[in-house]
């Protein structure tokens, strides 16, 4: 019994760790960029402005809930919910210590690679329901990209899986006692940390919503919280995407000294950090390029770095 | 069914409630004032010329149907990578093979110009 | 004039001398009259037949004459129609009027000749009323479609106060909008193709990429642009009618919101067509505090061009970095003229005052601090690959192409076209400086950009010219119709007294002429055709605006590229919406 509660007690820690941590990170992903581009970015609502957190969700909150009379009500609201639940699900795999964790599925990262499979149907409902042009050209862009990286994002992953000879992200965590597999498998780190931005549309992938192009793009007609949930969306699959490259390529919770939670927390802040240095540095490629990109360097290299990494692991053991 | 899978159900269910609660939240608290620009599709502020229920050409449609076939095979991947080391060069041979099909295919298709589209 | 152009004699030779009059004007190349009838002839001959043709409708615009009292020797009008050629291997310009009396006021189109001549006679027919047969679409362009009269028309009011309040309640917010939706089939454009349905997707007028109310109509297969339709004069707001109730002083602040990026570069236009009117000579020292004050402009117009165009291809960031270079620029335009993006502060006759003390330590801080800056953006902006990508091979066209459709500024240069106007015609002892003028080859968006960045780098060499070699003198010409007369010239005794108050309260009296003057601005050639009918107020104002030509080439530029590509093109011209609406 006390076991079920201590599990219900880590789900609920666990799962408002990144719903917190999203709104944490809105703030310091403006303070960041603010920084980076010579501004000062919120500094005026409590310490370090950091009370704008708090200021934004009640904006958000009590702003006006619109369902346009044209969208489709049913798969318009279904959108932003995908989103979020699939976000919060990949956190359940990921491994925080040796002890902290949701679950460790022995085929965490498939569980991994399905939720955020999952995660661009969101994108993709929300600019078909909407039926608003723009919505659905972004939406139309999103399912272009996704065609385009997620047959490589699994197989970048497989030379870690070859590596570590598991699906469990604890056990490939453990596996990387001897050397972080960013040293043997960093082009697999490389691909995947491509992939892994365009599955979060983030700049320079953000081609769903360019307001450049597309006003808002797929989120065009959402407003209150359920763009709100876009949001979050966006900044769960951040933190999941950041701790997966801790994960696979850079020994998880290991490091000297300090507890395993805290390098596995400064290994996360510091991918984060280079997620929105990305967004100041680069501009946006056009969406035929980017799968260009995919199709004619990006796989070929993920099928190339699967084999050699294969061949070498036999080589080496022989 | 292993004991690792019930607390993916109680994720499930937790951040399913998360959702709901959000959704349920905001409904609660916002105001509705609707007006007939906000029932007008947002098009730049002009009158939309119809609507977006129309057959539209999907350029990419040939890139998208090579994704489900590249996606398909990628997955007999999978399992081998796991148990490689068990399989040995037997099944080294084996994948690489098969991974040559893959690449020839590929190479094939971009050839053809299924990989260019504008 | 005395040596007349050789455009003069080939005209004579081909047609008689009894088939045009020739009109003296301030202008200095020549204005001829001809016939409505001679006149598809005239315009034929000078595009295709003459050697070294006149490759460029510059301008072309009306003249209500009806209430103008000195026009003596010219022919009987009641609307004078002129089209102001320019040729670019000749370096000479024509001017030929057609007159046209008020009950029959039509002339055949230009458009089989100049593609350009599309919208010019399109605005001839908005503001005036003057019909072009064979016109494609001709239909109003800068006021709405409900409007009632044309608008420069002199009976036309100019002021709100003689219109009556507007109001705009539901029942006439929704007629507006109903005027403004699309019909495809008005424009000649097909809604389904086999097989699929055309998209039409309205970008703009409130659109975060447009930079600014500019309605541009996507027919979309795809994402793949089949066609578009650019529609403008959202941002209308009257300037050449406001001209006409403007005393020739208090008109000035105006053509600061012109090209609003420009500042002082359009007082300069301006003030440069009053003082040829006049015949007025400007003091060395005025001349280069004015050459110096325009180049720091053109500066801080292409470092806002710069940010914007990076961020229309996704770049956020470079925006606020020129944005912060370009507040340095302001602190000097502050500190010299009192004001910043506006400072309405030349004069004709010169400026508005000397340059303050100091003002040599805060222009030597920013010509020896900009040049690091230009290195830095040039690696996050002009050397990143992405950025390549999205703008090389985008949105090109050929010098052939440029010249046909008037484009002049960086995007004639981008097509390795040399020509500026600082070189070719200097005004204001530009000839005086040392620069280059660069060009690019391929006229593509890279191809614009990388032309304005070079021409940064150059202005800073002027400038560092300018505080290096500032002469000392006047800032204002001692000319009677300078304005207001230098302080030092007033209230002696009651002659100066006299002169002061008059040119104060009433505003010069420009002697009664026509004066044409284009200058190289900040987005291509930005000129003022000014006549004068002898009084206090232009009897009209023509403002020759560049972006007005280009944005007219839109559709040709983007026809067949995807809708991210029609951003980088919308970025890669620079253009301001009040220089295309005015």
């Amino acid at each position: 019994m006390t076991d079920v509660l201590l599990q219900v007690a880590v789900i609920l820690g666990v799962l408002n760790a990144p719903l917190i941590l999203a709104a944490l990170l809105i703030w310091l992903e403006r303070r960041f960029l603010a920084l980076l581009q010579d501004r000062y970015g919120p500094n005026r609502v409590g310490p370090l402005g950091l009370g704008i957190v708090l200021a934004d969700m009640i904006k958000i909150f009590t702003k006006e809930d619109w369902v346009p009379p044209f969208a489709d009500r049913a798969v318009f609201t279904l959108a932003p919910a995908v989103i979020v639940i699939t976000g919060l699900m990949s956190v359940a795999v990921i491994p925080i210590t040796e002890t902290i964790g949701v679950t460790d599925l022995n085929i965490g990262l498939l569980f991994f690679l399905a939720m955020s499979s999952m995660g661009v149907y969101s994108v993709v409902l929300a600019g078909w329901a909407s039926n608003n042009k723009y919505a659905l050209l972004g939406g139309l862009r999103a399912s272009a990209q996704m065609v385009s990286y997620e047959v490589f994002m699994g197989l970048s992953l497989m030379g870690v899986v070859l590596m570590a000879g598991s699906f469990s992200l604890r056990d490939i965590v453990a596996a990387q006692q001897d050397i972080w597999f960013i040293v043997p498998q960093f082009l697999g780190f490389v691909i995947f940390f491509i992939a892994g931005l365009a599955e979060t549309h983030r700049l320079p992938f953000d081609l769903p919503e360019a307001e450049a192009e597309l006003v808002a793009g797929f989120h065009s007609e959402y407003s209150g919280m359920k763009f709100g949930m876009f949001f979050v969306g966006e900044y769960v699959g951040v933190t999941v995407i950041a701790a997966m490259i801790v994960t696979l390529f850079f020994g998880g919770w290991m490091g000297p000294v300090l507890p395993g939670i805290v390098w596995f927390g400064l290994k996360l802040l510091f991918f984060i950090l280079i997620f929105i240095l990305l967004r100041a540095a680069l501009p946006r490629p056009r969406f035929d390029q980017l799968m260009a990109f995919g199709w004619k360097v990006l796989l070929p290299l993920s099928l190339l770095n699967l084999v050699v990494t294969a061949g070498a692991l036999l080589l080496w053991k022989a | 069914m292993s004991d690792a899978y019930l607390p993916i159900l109680l994720i499930f269910g937790v951040s399913a409630l998360n959702a709901v609660f959000m959704v349920a939240l905001s409904h609660i608290l916002n105001p509705r004032r609707p007006t007939p620009q906000k029932a007008m599709p947002y098009e730049s502020g002009m009158i939309p010329l119809g609507d977006t229920r129309a057959r539209f050409s999907v350029k990419f449609y040939l890139v998208a149907i090579s994704f489900i076939v590249f996606d398909l095979e990628a997955v007999f991947l999978i399992p081998w990578a796991v148990e490689m080391r068990a399989l040995g060069w037997s099944g080294f041979v084996a994948a690489s093979i098969f991974v040559a099909v893959l690449t020839a295919g590929l190479v094939y298709e971009w050839k053809k110009g299924g990989l260019d589209w504008d | 004039m005395s040596d007349a152009p050789a455009a003069v004699a080939e005209l004579e030779g081909r047609f008689g001398a009894d088939a045009f009059t020739v009109q003296e004007t301030r202008s200095g190349f020549p204005t001829l009259w001809t016939s409505r009838d001679n006149l598809p002839a005239f315009l034929k001959f000078l595009k295709t037949e003459v050697p070294r043709p006149f490759g460029t409708l510059y301008d072309l615009t009306a003249i209500d004459e009806r209430f103008r009292q000195k026009r003596d020797g010219q022919p009987e009008s009641d609307f004078t129609v002129l089209y102001h050629l320019l040729s670019y291997e000749r370096n000479e310009d024509l001017c030929i009027k057609v007159p046209l009396s008020d009950g029959d006021a039509a002339l055949p189109t230009a458009t089989g000749l100049w593609p350009s001549a599309n919208w010019y006679e399109r605005e001839v027919w908005d503001m005036f009323g003057v019909r072009f047969d064979g016109h494609p679409a001709l239909r109003r362009i800068l006021m709405p479609l409900t409007w009632e009269g044309h608008p420069l028309r002199k009976e036309h009011p100019a002021r709100a106060t003689e219109m009556g309040p507007f109001q705009l309640p539901d029942e006439r917010q929704e007629r507006e909008q109903e005027a403004l939706r699309f019909r495809p089939e008005d424009w000649g454009m097909k809604r389904t193709r086999e097989g699929t349905d055309f998209m039409f997707l309205n970008v703009g007028p409130q659109h975060p990429g447009t930079h600014g109310v500019i309605r541009i109509i996507l027919q979309l297969d795809g994402e793949e642009i089949v066609d578009c339709l650019p529609e403008i004069g959202f941002h209308h707001r009257g300037a050449e009618k406001m001209g006409e109730r403007q005393s020739w002083h208090s008109f000035i602040p105006y053509t600061d919101r012109i090209d609003y990026l420009g500042g002082v570069m359009n007082n300069l236009a301006y003030v440069l067509s009053v003082e040829q009117l006049v015949g007025m000579d400007i003091p060395d020292r005025a001349q280069v505090i004015r050459v110096m004050m325009c180049e720091l402009f053109r500066i801080a117009s292409h470092l806002v061009w710069y940010g914007t165009f990076a961020q229309d291809v996704g770049s956020l960031s470079a925006v606020f970095y020129t944005f912060n270079d370009r507040e340095r620029i302001f602190d000097i335009v502050q500190a010299v003229c009192g004001g910043r993006m506006h400072p309405s502060w030349f004069r004709i006759g010169g400026v508005a005052h000397d340059l303050p003390k100091g003002w040599q330590a805060m222009v030597r801080d920013f010509v020896n601090y900009m040049p690091d800056r230009l290195a830095e953006y040039d690696k996050i902006v002009m050397q990143n690959r992405i950025f390549k990508a999205r703008t090389q091979g985008i949105g090109a066209y050929t010098a052939e192409e440029a010249i046909d459709w008037g484009v002049t500024g960086p995007g004639l240069r981008a097509c390795g076209y040399e020509w500026d106007f600082r070189k070719k015609r200097p005004y204001s002892g530009y000839d005086q400086f040392d620069f280059d003028v660069p060009i690019a080859r391929k006229g593509d968006c890279y191809d614009r950009a990388l032309v304005r960045v070079e021409e940064i780098r150059q202005s800073l060499r002027i400038i560092d010219q300018c505080l290096k070699n500032m002469p000392a003198g006047h800032y204002k010409s001692d000319h009677p119709l300078a304005t207001p007369p230098r302080k030092e010239r007033t209230m002696h005794d009651i002659e100066t007294l006299i002169n002061h108050f008059l040119s104060v309260s009433w505003g010069p009296v420009i002697p009664a002429g026509e004066s044409f003057v284009g200058i190289e601005a900040t987005k291509g050639n930005n000129g003022y055709r000014l006549v004068s009918d002898g009084g206090t107020i232009p009897y009209r104002v023509r403002i020759r605006t560049p972006s007005f030509a280009h944005m007219q080439m839109i559709p040709l530029m983007s026809r067949g590229v995807m809708v991210p590509d029609l951003l980088a093109i919308l970025g890669s011209i620079d253009f301001v919406l009040a220089d295309i609406d005015r």
